[in-house]
C-alpha cells in the first residue's frame, strides 16, 4: 500500500467522521421535534418525521458499511473477535433503532439467555443486526422477533418478521451467491447483504466459517435473516 | 467512582460545539448535574488537573492539537485520572489504538457514532457496574500488591464474574508480572483448549520470550499474526523477538507490515526506525523517524533518541546540515532533560566528525561526558549504548568498550540488551572481540554472585554481604545482584539478629529492585520475608 492509499483512507475516514457528526445531530434534533409533534397531537407530522428519521438512520448504516468494507478490503480493519455478551449486543442494537421502531409501532421481542457469550467482533456483528432490523422494519407488519442461541458450536442469530416473507427469486439468488460468491449488488439491499456476508465469513473457528442465509418461516411465518457464527 | 450515574461528575471533551451541546443534553436528561465541557485536549487536561471527574466522555478526533488517545495518555501519565475514572472514547470509526492493546493506555470503552441518549445511558450504567466489580482488583494493583490482586481475581471468577474473560486476562497479566510462568501457562492453556484466542497465545509467547526461548516465542507470535493479522500486540512482540534473535531484517519487515495497518503509534514507528537504521536502510529509517516526530508532537512518548536517530541518518546520507538542524530542534524540545542532552551531544559529535571537523566533534563529546558526570554516571542502557557508538566513531575505542562493559555488567541477564551491545561491536567490525568482552563482563558478575551464594551456604552471611555490597556499589542497576544482596541481608539478620540499619538497607534495596523491574518475582517474596522477620521477633 502506498502513501496515497493511506492518506486516501484517512481522507475517507475524516469525511465520514464529519458526516456522522452531522447525521447524529440531525437525527437527534428530529427526534426532539417528533416528540413535540406527538405531545401537540400533530400525528401527520409525527408520522412523516418517522420516515425521515428512518432514512437518516439508513444513511448512517450505509456510511458505516462502506467504510468497514473499504477497510476490510484493504485488510486494515481492526477486527477484534473476542468473547462478548450476546444479550448486551442485541440490547444495544435495539437501543440504536428504538425511536425508529416506535414511530412505526413495531413491537420487538428478544429470545436470548442473559449469560450467552460468544466470540464475535462486537461492532461488525452489531452492524449485521442493525442491517437486519432495518430490513425487517421494511418488510414487517408490526412484529419483529430476535433470537440468539448457541447450537452445534455456532451462534445462531435470527431476525424474524411477520411480513409476507422474501420473494422466491431473492431466496434463490441468495443460495447461489453464498455458494459461488456472486455479488449481491443487483438487489436493492445489496450493500447490506454483502456487508453481512463478508462479516460472517470473517468469523472463523478452525476450519469452520460464518454463514448468512435468508429464508421464510420462523415464529411468524415471515422473512427470516439468519447468521451463524462459529 | 460514585456508585450511581446521577451522582457522577462528568467531563465532556469535543471540539465540535454541536456535539458538545448534544452530549451535555444527554447526560443532563439522565439526571446528572455536575457536568463540565472542554473543546480541546489541552483545555481538558487543565480541567482534569483542577477537578476530579468520575466519567470522561471524549471524542477521539479533536481537530488540531492532541487527539483523544493522546489526551488520555497524558492524563494517565500525569496521574490526573485514577483507575476508578471511566474514560469513554467517542468515535466515528473503530481504530487499532482503541481495541488492540496496541496503545499502552486504553480507554474503558469506545462508542461508535451515532450516539443517542438511551444507548449512552445503558453503556455508562454497564461501565459503572464493571468498574465496581473490578474495584477490589484495581485497588490491589494500584497498591502494587499483586498477590492480593490475584486472590481478588479468583474471588471474582468463583463468583461468576460479569466478564470472566476480562478477569482472566487481568489475572494472566498479573501472573506474568510476578513471573509465575507455571500458573500463567496453565491459565493460557485452559483458554486455548476451547479456541485459539490471540491474547492467550500471545501470552504463551511472552512466557517463552521472558524465559529466553526466543525461537519458540517467535513461532507462537508468528502463528498469532498469521491467524489474526490485525492483532498488533503480537506483531510488536514478534518484532521484539526478532531483534532479540539478532534478526534485524525480519524485524524491519514485520514492523513495516504493522505500520501499514496502524501508522500512528510512535513506539512502533521508532522501533521501525531503529531496526531499519541497523540494517542500513536509511530511507526507511528516515521516513520512520520523521513520522515518529510528527505523531508524537503532542504525545507523552516524545523521545530525544528519535531526533538523535534521525540526525545520524541524515549524517550518513551526507546531509550534515539537515542533521544539525534536527539536533538544534531536539535541544529546544528537551531543554531540561539531561539524558536527552547526552543523546543530542553524542549525535552532534558524530555528525561533526563525519563533516571532518574534529574540534567541534571533540567539544560535543566533552559536553556529553560532562552531563554524564553530572548525572553521577547513572545512565539508561539505551543512552549508554548510543554514547558508546559515538565514542567508537570518534576513535575512542577504549572508552567505548569500558562503557559497554558497564552496560553488560548492569544487565547481565538481559538478552535484548546483550544483543544490542553485540550489534554495536559488529558494526565496528569487532564481533569476536566484542563477544569476548560481553562474555567476560557477564562471567565477572556471575562469579561474584556465585561466590556470594557459596559464602551464604557455608553460613558466612557477613562475608557474602560484604562481597555483594561492594559489587552493588559498582553496579547500581544490576537487578540480580541487588536481589541476592537482599537475600543475604535477610539471611544475616535471621542468623545474627537484626538492626535498624540493616532493615533500612534492605528496604532501600528492595525499592531499587522494584524501580528497575516492577515485575521482579523475588521482590514480593523478599518483602514478605522482611516483614515477617521485622514483626516476628523484636
Amino acid at each position: 500500500m502506498g502513501q496515497e492509499d493511506i492518506s486516501f483512507a484517512d481522507f475517507i475516514a475524516s469525511s465520514i467522521h464529519d458526516m456522522k457528526n452531522s447525521l447524529n445531530i440531525q437525527v437527534n434534533a428530529l427526534e426532539k421535534i417528533a416528540l413535540q409533534c406527538r405531545e401537540q397531537g400533530d400525528t401527520p407530522a409525527f408520522d412523516s418525521l418517522g420516515l425521515v428519521i428512518y432514512q437518516a438512520n439508513r444513511m448512517n448504516v450505509n456510511l458505516v458499511q462502506l467504510l468497514s468494507l473499504y477497510k476490510l478490503g484493504k485488510s486494515i480493519y481492526p477486527t477484534d473477535i473476542s468473547e462478548q455478551s450476546v444479550a448486551e449486543m442485541i440490547d444495544e442494537a435495539l437501543l440504536q433503532n428504538r425511536s425508529m421502531m416506535e414511530f412505526k409501532g413495531i413491537v420487538i421481542s428478544v429470545e436470548c439467555d442473559e449469560d450467552c457469550h460468544w466470540y464475535i467482533d462486537r461492532d461488525l456483528v452489531t452492524g449485521i443486526l442493525i442491517n437486519a432490523l432495518n430490513n425487517a422494519y421494511n418488510y414487517t407488519t408490526d412484529k419483529i422477533h430476535v433470537v440468539a442461541k448457541i447450537q452445534d458450536g455456532f451462534l445462531e442469530l435470527r431476525v424474524e418478521d411477520n411480513g409476507r416473507g422474501y420473494p422466491a427469486n431473492m431466496l434463490i439468488d441468495d443460495a447461489l451467491s453464498s455458494s459461488k460468491g456472486v455479488s449481491f449488488l443487483s438487489s436493492s439491499t445489496g450493500l447490506g447483504f454483502y456487508f453481512s456476508s463478508q462479516v460472517a465469513a470473517l468469523h472463523k473457528n478452525g476450519e469452520r466459517c460464518g454463514t448468512l442465509i435468508i429464508e421464510n418461516g420462523g415464529a411468524f411465518g415471515g422473512g427470516c435473516f439468519v447468521v451463524r457464527l462459529p | 467512582m460514585n456508585a450511581s450515574l446521577v451522582q457522577a461528575t462528568i467531563l465532556i471533551i469535543d471540539d465540535f460545539q454541536g456535539m458538545r451541546t448534544m452530549l451535555r443534553d444527554f447526560v443532563k436528561t439522565m439526571g446528572v448535574t455536575k457536568i463540565d465541557t472542554a473543546s480541546s485536549g489541552k483545555e481538558a487536561l487543565s480541567q482534569l488537573g483542577s477537578s476530579k471527574y468520575d466519567i470522561v466522555i471524549c471524542d477521539y478526533n479533536l481537530g488540531s492539537g492532541q487527539n483523544g488517545q493522546q489526551t488520555l495518555e497524558e492524563a494517565k501519565l500525569r496521574n490526573l485520572i485514577g483507575v476508578s475514572t471511566i474514560w469513554v472514547m467517542v468515535t466515528a470509526e473503530k481504530t487499532h489504538d482503541m481495541v488492540m492493546g496496541a496503545a499502552e493506555v486504553k480507554p474503558d470503552d469506545y462508542l461508535l457514532k451515532p450516539i443517542n441518549q438511551v444507548l449512552l445511558e445503558s453503556r455508562l450504567e454497564k461501565l459503572i457496574a464493571r468498574k465496581l466489580s473490578l474495584k477490589a482488583i484495581e485497588a490491589a494493583i494500584k497498591a502494587k500488591n499483586y498477590p492480593d490482586a490475584i486472590v481478588q481475581c479468583d474471588l471474582q471468577l468463583a463468583a461468576k464474574a460479569l466478564n470472566p474473560q476480562e478477569v482472566l486476562r487481568i489475572k494472566s497479566d498479573l501472573l506474568l508480572t510476578m513471573g509465575d510462568y507455571e500458573a500463567a501457562t496453565a491459565l493460557f492453556g485452559s483458554v486455548l483448549a476451547v479456541r485459539s484466542v490471540p491474547w492467550a497465545k500471545t501470552g504463551l509467547g511472552k512466557i517463552d520470550f521472558h524465559t529466553k526461548k526466543y525461537a519458540s516465542a517467535q513461532e507462537l507470535f508468528r502463528q498469532v499474526v498469521t491467524e489474526n493479522p490485525m492483532y498488533l500486540e503480537a506483531t510488536d512482540w514478534l518484532a521484539k523477538t526478532c531483534m532479540a534473535l539478532g534478526d534485524t531484517v525480519q524485524a524491519q519487515q514485520v514492523l513495516l507490515d504493522a505500520v501499514k495497518v496502524s501508522p500512528n503509534s510512535p513506539t512502533r514507528q521508532k522501533s521501525l526506525g531503529d531496526a531499519a537504521y541497523r540494517n542500513g536502510a536509511l530511507d526507511v529509517a528516515q521516513a520512520a523517524f520523521e513520522k515518529t516526530i510528527r505523531i508524537s508532537e503532542f504525545s507523552p512518548h516524545k523521545n530525544a533518541a528519535v531526533y538523535a536517530g534521525l540526525a545520524k541518518v541524515f549524517s550518513e546520507q551526507d546531509a550534515p546540515l539537515e542533521a544539525l538542524k534536527v539536533l538544534t530542534q531536539s535541544k529546544r524540545e528537551f531543554k531540561h532533560n539531561p539524558e536527552a542532552a547526552i543523546q543530542t551531544a553524542a549525535a552532534e559529535s558524530v555528525v561533526y566528525h563525519r563533516m571532518g571537523d574534529p574540534v567541534k566533534a571533540e567539544a560535543a563529546m566533552t559536553e556529553a561526558e560532562r552531563v554524564v558526570e553530572k548525572q553521577g554516571g547513572k545512565l539508561s542502557a539505551e543512552v549508554a549504548i548510543e554514547l558508546a557508538q559515538s565514542l567508537f566513531k570518534l576513535g575512542k575505542k577504549d572508552k567505548a568498550c569500558a562503557l559497554l562493559r558497564e552496560v553488560v555488567k548492569n544487565n547481565h541477564e538481559n538478552g535484548e540488551i546483550s544483543k544490542s551491545v553485540e550489534g554495536v561491536f559488529q558494526a565496528e567490525g569487532m564481533a569476536t572481540e566484542g563477544q569476548a568482552i560481553i562474555e567476560e563482563s557477564r562471567r565477572e558478575v556471575v562469579n561474584i554472585n556465585n561466590q556470594g551464594v557459596i559464602l551464604a551456604k557455608s553460613g558466612d552471611f557477613q562475608g557474602g554481604v560484604n562481597l555483594l555490597r561492594a559489587a552493588a556499589q559498582k553496579l547500581p542497576n544490576n537487578e540480580v545482584i541487588l536481589v541476592n544482596l537482599c537475600g543475604l541481608l535477610i539471611g544475616l539478620m535471621s542468623k545474627s539478629g537484626k538492626s535498624d540499619a540493616l532493615v533500612q538497607e534492605t528496604r532501600d534495596l528492595l525499592d531499587r529492585v522494584q524501580h528497575l523491574n516492577p515485575a521482579s518475582k523475588k521482590y514480593h517474596a523478599y518483602v514478605g520475608a522482611l516483614n515477617r522477620s521485622v514483626t516476628g521477633k523484636s
